[in-house]
């Protein structure tokens, strides 16, 4: 007997021709995300395959799955030679295992698929004869063909796959598939939850922070690259750049008006944040902004940042609400990093009353009296850049 | 770099450092053992037991060594009341420590009726305010002999007698972890101290229990500490913590003068810039060390970030941030709000500050405050 893992995927199947290209960036995908655990992955009729992982590591690899894009459920199943007499023993085993969990349930139906033709017999008989050997050997058991609590799935393949199990994947698209963009990360709730939205399309990610070196803390770095580490769960591999803003936004300060303050401040980011992400081969960038949320996420604010560039910007939380925000958040895990009470570069100086409904001329007016261009140059040339996996 | 953040922790005296150097090293012994290096090994913890007791006036008897500050506070707080029939109240000061401040509110949820004493703006304890909630089912007041984000020292002895008068049957604790061996010695029924903040290491510190007075134990064992802390004793620690104990024993009055010094020619500096409050008592009111004030229309997280580069290294009163302004517990209950909270930056000293560090500190405070100050909220 071995252990699989069987993999199931989503929207893949849809791709007519391009389906080999999403399935090998899936299974590629898959082979990063257990890295370390030996895994063999083959792909057969619309399924994946995960062999050779060892028992005591299985769980874990079953847990890292679930955060691969692309995957639409996994099933733990166990492997065994077509032998009838052995199949049946196998799913007994695995029927005393689950009912050994105290809300395992009464309730049971077999569901048998049969793709080797040439078995002896069909998914009817198998589920007939399978489902009379449970009864027997469970008498407390009933069947129930509509809303079963237990699902034992027999798969009669090269050789049968027994499961009770499916356990749901992260849904989406392979991750890389879809081309590359760059997410403006802060340190908040909303950013990390934008980059997943997104990493979920199957966009591959390279990551933008902005921050006030000296007022902003050594704590307040870790948690952006903390955050980065728990979308890469999800994303793979991200490239964070680390830009030193504190000139651009001391001049800001300086020499513009008050309370246009904080969106000319998004304008430079999202221009430094451009530039950065076409060296990267990035076509789009990604923010965390929901409408209304702030003064700058007014729909005249997003005119005036959405002005300071010509790539797409991708706003996936525009519709959502603070809460639906942070359930995701909680969902996948970054929310407790994300509220660890330290200044960031928007809270170090903040006006007071933030103009919320600015008008693009006169913030093009207020930008244009300063040439920022050199110190855009300088804070490119002063990014740092780490490798976040 | 100058360090003025003392009552976080302060640097291991080499005194301190050989000492437990020795217990690791050369007499490693298990003081509970047997044969005679063990033997010897436990004289030297009890010698060292009798010589930190005697700095509080206390017998030998009456000192337990525990692992830290915290664990000498939870071990009074839960440890006294387990042992207690019929009481149902507790009375703490609304800005002890968490070590004091968590614990109470731990009993509040098993139901007893925790009640805070009212305090001034330096965080001391008002004694008619405190004395107005002592009732007899009063069974522990906590409350810290000097406050560590302001430096106020309470009347602990005045405390203790009023209680004994309006409460007989109850009992007081101090947490006295920034106070021990820096201000005289008090009377109450469980005082506590940490090393650490005497230039020992971090890992040790102590629990008074006055003869007579029944604390359950914390943890329990191979009945070490007289069955009140079980647990191999720390003797590189407790070695270490009793070379500080005697070192500040004996230079007492110098430190406190260099420290003072410190103290009052940074404050003298500080009170140059336009906008700074003082948070502590007045100058010669307070502990000795510590000296809190505001820099109103700067952010203290924002100043210390700034400070921190520049080699300065200090403490905010409050750790505010954008979405937890106003949120200072402790500031609050003193009635320090607004930017006065926002801008509250603790500086506390030992006696390896130098008033040259004072004057260096002041000219960094001086010129990124004014820095910030120009990036204000306007």
């Amino acid at each position: 007997m071995e252990k699989v893992l069987l993999v199931r995927y989503t929207e893949i199947h849809l791709k007519g021709l391009n389906r080999p290209y999403f399935e090998r960036a899936l299974i590629s995908n898959m082979k990063r995300a257990l890295h370390g655990l030996d895994p063999k992955i083959e792909r057969e009729q619309g399924r994946i395959y995960v062999r050779g992982i060892s028992e005591e590591r299985f769980d874990e690899a079953l847990d890292r799955l679930t955060r691969v894009f692309g995957i639409h459920s996994i099933s733990p199943a166990e492997a065994v030679d077509k032998d009838w007499e052995t199949v049946v023993q196998a799913a007994l085993k695995l029927m005393e295992k689950r009912l050994s969990s105290p809300d395992a349930g009464t309730s049971f139906k077999v569901f048998a698929r049969r793709s080797d033709k040439r078995y002896f017999m069909n998914s009817d008989t198998i589920n007939k004869e399978l489902g009379g050997r449970v009864l027997e050997r469970f008498p407390e058991l009933h069947v129930d063909v509509h809303k079963p609590e237990i699902k034992l799935s027999v798969e009669i393949r090269e050789k049968a796959y027994i499961y009770c199990e499916e356990i749901p994947g992260a849904k989406g698209m392979p991750t890389g598939t879809a081309g590359a963009a760059s997410l403006l990360i802060s340190g908040g709730i909303d950013s990390p939850v934008a980059g997943y939205m997104m990493a979920k399309r199957g966009l591959t990610l390279s990551a933008v922070h902005f921050y006030s070196y000296p007022y902003t803390s050594e704590r307040a770095r870790d948690k952006v690259v903390e955050l980065t580490k728990l979308v890469s769960r999800y994303a793979g591999e991200i490239k964070l750049f680390l830009v030193p803003f504190t000139d651009i936004q001391m001049t800001i300060y300086e020499k513009c008006p008050e309370k246009e303050t904080t969106v000319l401040m998004r304008r430079l980011m999202m221009k430094i944040a451009e530039r950065i992400a076409r060296g990267e081969g990035a076509m789009a960038l990604i923010t965390g902004e929901s409408l209304g949320q702030v003064a700058s996420q007014t729909l005249e604010a997003l005119c005036v940042t959405n002005d300071a560039v010509s790539m797409p910007v991708f706003r996936p939380l525009i519709g959502f609400d603070k809460d639906e925000i942070m359930d995701i958040a909680r969902r996948i895990g970054t929310y407790e990093t994300s509220i660890l009470p330290y200044e960031d570069c928007c809270t170090v100086f903040v006006p007071k009353h933030p103009v919320t409904k600015p008008k693009l001329d006169e913030l093009r007016a207020s930008e244009a009296r300063v040439d920022f261009s050199e110190m855009i140059e300088k804070a490119i040339a002063d990014t740092e850049i780490m490798l976040i996996k | 770099m100058i360090y003025f953040d003392n009552s976080a922790t302060t640097v291991c005296l080499d005194k301190a450092a050989a000492a437990a150097k020795e217990y690791m090293l050369e007499k490693p012994f298990n003081p509970a053992a047997a044969y005679s290096a063990a033997v010897k090994t436990e004289r030297d913890l009890n010698a060292a037991r009798a010589n930190i007791a005697s700095k509080i006036g206390a017998d030998p008897g009456e000192l337990i060594f525990t692992s830290c500050g915290t664990e000498s506070n939870n071990t009074a707080i839960f440890g006294s009341l387990k042992a207690m029939r019929g009481k149902t109240r507790v009375i703490i000061s609304p800005v002890e420590h968490p070590s004091v401040y968590e614990p109470a509110m731990e009993l509040k949820e098993q139901g007893y009726d925790v009640v805070f004493a009212p305090v001034d703006m330096t965080g001391r304890v008002k004694l008619d305010g405190l004395a107005a909630l002592m009732t007899p089912s009063t069974g522990l007041i906590s409350i810290m002999h000097v406050n560590n984000e302001t430096g106020a020292i309470n009347d602990i002895d005045g405390i203790y007698a009023m209680m004994k008068r309006l409460a007989p049957e109850c009992l007081l604790h101090s947490d006295g972890v920034q106070a021990f061996m820096k201000e005289a010695p008090v009377s109450c029924d469980m005082y506590s101290a940490s090393g650490h903040k005497l230039h020992a290491p971090k890992g040790v510190g102590a629990l008074y229990v006055r003869r007579g007075v029944r604390v359950k134990p914390y943890l329990m064992g191979g009945g070490q500490e007289s069955g009140m802390r079980s647990g191999t004793s720390n003797m590189p620690g407790i070695m270490a913590f009793n070379a500080a104990v005697e070192d500040y024993a004996l230079n007492r009055a110098a430190y406190r003068e260099r420290i003072l010094a410190v103290k009052e020619r940074l404050y003298g500096n500080l009170k140059r810039i336009k906008d700074v409050t003082l948070n502590s008592p007045p100058m010669g009111e307070g502990a000795a060390h510590i000296l809190n004030v505001s820099f109103l229309g700067v952010r203290g997280e924002v100043l210390l970030n700034a400070l921190s580069e520049k080699g300065l290294c200090v403490s905010t009163g409050s750790a505010c941030a954008a979405h937890k302004r106003g949120r200072n517990r402790v500031l609050n209950a003193m009635g320090i709000l607004g930017e006065r909270q926002d801008g509250a930056i603790r500086f506390s000293f030992s006696h390896f500050n130098t008033v040259d560090e004072a004057d260096t500190a002041a000219q960094m405070i001086e010129e990124q405050v004014s820095l910030l100050r120009r990036f204000r909220r306007r």
